[in-house]
């Protein structure tokens, strides 16, 4: 059997979950000895190819049209998806500006904040349009794994990639499931 | 009570009968999760997370409320237990905001241990993304609406253990919010910030406004002590990180106060805004200036080897230090007696508990505002008077109990009061300096079934009467010595010192300081070992939380030391 194929990506986030993934420090050089990462956001690939991946990870949320079809994109590529971090899961903090219309958000951000001067609300054909709300991954494609953290450590990180390649569906319990910061 | 035998997960076990399962489980080490339940606060049943499969019983039975009975079979575990659990959970999540990343309480919130004990590791259903309210209207402590479960332990706590009665429940459904009153601001409110309902609450809506993110369970060191602010002597355990105190809480379960305390005791002294003493202090070309502690104490000492010494002491310090402050001025001669004033003798009845206001038939207040000084002792016979005890209020002026008193009456009508208690069982008298003859004659012929709690205003006041100080007058001696620790100092006293030459031991500056000759630092209370003895007459000790700073010394060794230079 040859190596198992992992792509992410990260949609309407931080990046810390990408920088947790790299704490995951030198195992990595025992994972590649069975993964071959393919798609990410920091190699030079950003999307799976055609044929499909293994196991796919989506960090973040989704706000706009564009987030949402990248994790369409990701879905359709990949036998497992796993999403990872209180943002895919849940859609994180990001959520916070669910509690606001998206104009009342827009318009504080771009013109009522108290160091802009001659703001406007920026509209333009390479800029996507804002869902009505932040969710997570799970609400827009199914998700065959839920790894929660803000960010998960590198040590659930690993767990989970650890029990793939042992070929069980990895149940999260005890040291490797916290939410929030409380696992760091 | 007789034993039966119960059977949890297959072991048998032996139980009391009047008990729940929940309280048969946790005795025999067999662990129900709760959200609502606490166990020093009577069993509610609403959030459903202890149910538990019961052999013969249709359906599941909520563990906090279900009594045993003898041959019951419990299953804690069973599938269709833990699959309610879950789905409990699920809808506490779908509401309202429990995500964790922000919260303060993360890492030590009931509801977020119960979600990793259930392997939640998303929510299923979609949320509603409302705003509630987060009421910061009071000092010390703020609600927020959107991380409350409506467990209700608050609402509990307020009417069970401070029996204050503020806190409620509005609305239904959904739409259920927690409330104060009449749906006033927190601030507005009758709440008196005792504390309580923030020390119970499960999750992060009730948030300490000073330790909040200030370090969690794992971080902190906890460390029991006594309250030195009023002569009840509640057990504390104070809360520190590192060199700093976050937070007082109660110790439910401890004497005399059962875990309940006031603001004066939990939250005031984390705020005192005073300036601290924090080295010897000497006079110089009329202006205060640091001095090393030789110079200071040889300053001292050889004043007080001229004579014509005489020495007040205040309630706010430790018995050994008053002991010591007596020893000194038994040495040297010269009168030592105390600024504050006893509660007077009654000369009949017997000298009562504080356990004594929970089975008092009767309970008489005269001459004292225990809601204003000795709060525990307001919060505990409002208690007695919920669970139907009868109280008079006897007094001159306005006293906060009298709202919810059966009776006030001035001292003209004492008789009345003694009347209505003579048909009483048992009777408890609580008085302090403003009760007059009148008041004591009238009770004089209840002697039998009287027993008295003396509310003297000095906090440590029972440790002076054991040392021998009693309340004194000066006689214009040429040197005077203050013995104040961290009370503050009533400005009469820096305006009658009529150039006597002044020695101040206290923990902060104040007018009497800016008047002294010599100021000798007094550590805090968290500083501490040693003793107070509370009205009760019961010696509680002082633990050190976190250690005196350098250039401050404990104020028994500081007298004794100034016994020896004599």
């Amino acid at each position: 059997m040859g190596k198992i194929k992992v792509a992410s990506q990260w949609l309407e986030s931080c990046a810390g979950c990408h920088m947790s993934f790299l704490d995951i420090d030198e195992r990595i050089v025992e994972l590649l000895k069975h993964v071959e990462l393919s798609s990410t956001p920091i190699t030079d690939l950003k999307h799976p190819p055609e044929e499909g991946v293994d196991v796919g990870i989506l960090t973040g949320g989704i706000g706009n049209e564009e987030e949402k079809e990248e994790a369409k994109l990701m879905r359709s590529r990949c036998k497992i998806l796993i999403a990872m971090g209180d943002c895919a899961v849940t859609g994180g903090i990001c959520t916070m500006r669910n509690f606001f219309p998206t104009e009342e958000v827009l318009r504080r951000g771009y013109i009522e904040t108290e160091s802009t001067v001659d703001g406007e609300i920026p509209v333009h054909e390479d800029l996507t349009p804002l869902t009505d709300k932040v969710s997570g991954v799970g609400d827009v494609v199914p998700v065959d794994i839920f790894l929660p953290g803000c960010p998960p450590s590198a040590d659930a990180i690993w767990f989970v990639l650890t029990e793939l390649l042992e070929g069980r569906m990895p149940k999260l319990e005890g040291k490797v499931l916290k939410y929030g910061m409380d696992g760091g | 009570m007789s034993e039966v035998q119960i059977t949890f997960n297959g072991k048998k076990v032996t139980a009391q009968s009047g008990q729940t399962i929940l309280e048969a489980a946790q005795a025999a080490g067999v662990d129900i999760p709760v959200l609502c339940y606490h166990p020093d606060l009577s069993a509610w049943g609403a959030c459903r997370m202890c149910l538990v499969e019961v052999k013969g019983m249709r359906g599941l039975q909520a563990a906090c409320t279900c009594p045993i009975a003898d041959g019951m079979e419990i299953e804690t575990e069973a599938e269709s237990a833990v699959e309610v659990r879950k789905f409990v959970l699920e809808l506490l999540f779908s509401e309202r905001n429990h995500y964790c990343m922000f919260c303060q309480m993360s890492g030590d919130c009931e509801l977020q241990d119960a979600a990793y004990r259930y392997g939640l590791d998303h929510f299923t259903y979609p949320r509603p993304y409302e705003k509630l309210g987060v009421d910061a209207t009071r000092k010390y402590f703020i609600m927020d609406h959107n991380r409350c479960i409506l467990c209700t332990r608050c609402v509990r706590a307020c009417s069970e253990i401070a029996a204050n009665h503020t806190l409620n429940l509005r609305e239904r459904g959904s739409e259920s919010m927690i409330m104060a009153d009449l749906n006033v601001p927190f601030g507005e409110s009758t709440c008196v910030e005792c504390g309580t309902c923030l020390q119970v609450c499960p999750t992060g809506a009730l948030i300490d406004a000073r330790s909040a993110y200030g370090g969690r369970e794992k971080d902190v060191t906890h460390t029991q002590t006594t309250c030195m602010q009023c002569s009840v002597g509640c057990k504390l355990d104070v809360v520190t990180r590192y060199n700093r105190l976050l937070r007082v809480d109660g110790v439910f379960g401890s004497d005399p106060n059962g875990g309940l305390l006031c603001v004066d005791g939990r939250f005031s002294p984390l705020y005192d805004e005073r300036k601290r003493v924090k080295q010897p202090l000497v006079r110089r070309d009329g202006k205060l200036m640091p001095a090393g502690w030789d110079e200071a104490l040889k300053l001292v000492a050889g004043k007080l080897k001229q004579g014509g010494v005489e020495g007040f002491a205040t309630g706010a310090t430790t018995n050994e230090a008053l002991q010591a402050f007596t020893a000194l001025f038994e040495k040297m001669g010269g009168q030592a007696g105390m600024l504050e004033a006893e509660a007077p003798e009654l000369g009949f009845g017997t000298e009562g508990k504080i356990s004594d206001l929970a089975d008092a038939d009767f309970i008489v207040v005269a001459g004292a505002d225990p809601l204003e000084y000795q709060r525990v002792i307001g919060y505990l016979i409002h208690r007695a008077a919920d669970k139907g005890a009868t109280v008079a209020v006897i007094a001159e002026s306005e006293n906060k109990l009298s709202d919810r008193a059966d009776m006030t009456v001035s001292y003209a009508d004492a008789d009345k009061v003694a009347q209505a208690a003579s048909e009483a069982g048992k009777v408890v008298l609580v008085y302090s300096l403003a009760i007059k003859g009148k008041v004591i004659a009238a009770f004089r012929p209840l002697a039998e079934k009287l027993s008295y709690i003396a509310l003297s205003p000095a906090r440590n006041a029972k440790g002076a009467e054991l040392a021998g100080l009693k309340q004194m007058k000066s006689n214009g001696a040429a040197t005077k010595f203050f013995l104040m620790g961290e009370q503050d100092a009533d400005e009469s006293l820096a305006e009658k010192l009529n150039g006597a030459f002044t020695v101040v031991q206290a923990s902060y500056l104040s007018s009497l300081t800016d008047k002294a000759d010599v100021v000798l630092p007094v550590p805090l209370w968290y500083e501490r070992t040693g003793h107070i003895t509370n009205l009760e007459g019961k010696v509680l000790p002082l633990n050190i939380v976190l250690p005196m700073p350098d250039g401050v010394r404990d104020d028994a060794e500081v007298l004794a030391h100034l016994a020896e230079m004599l």
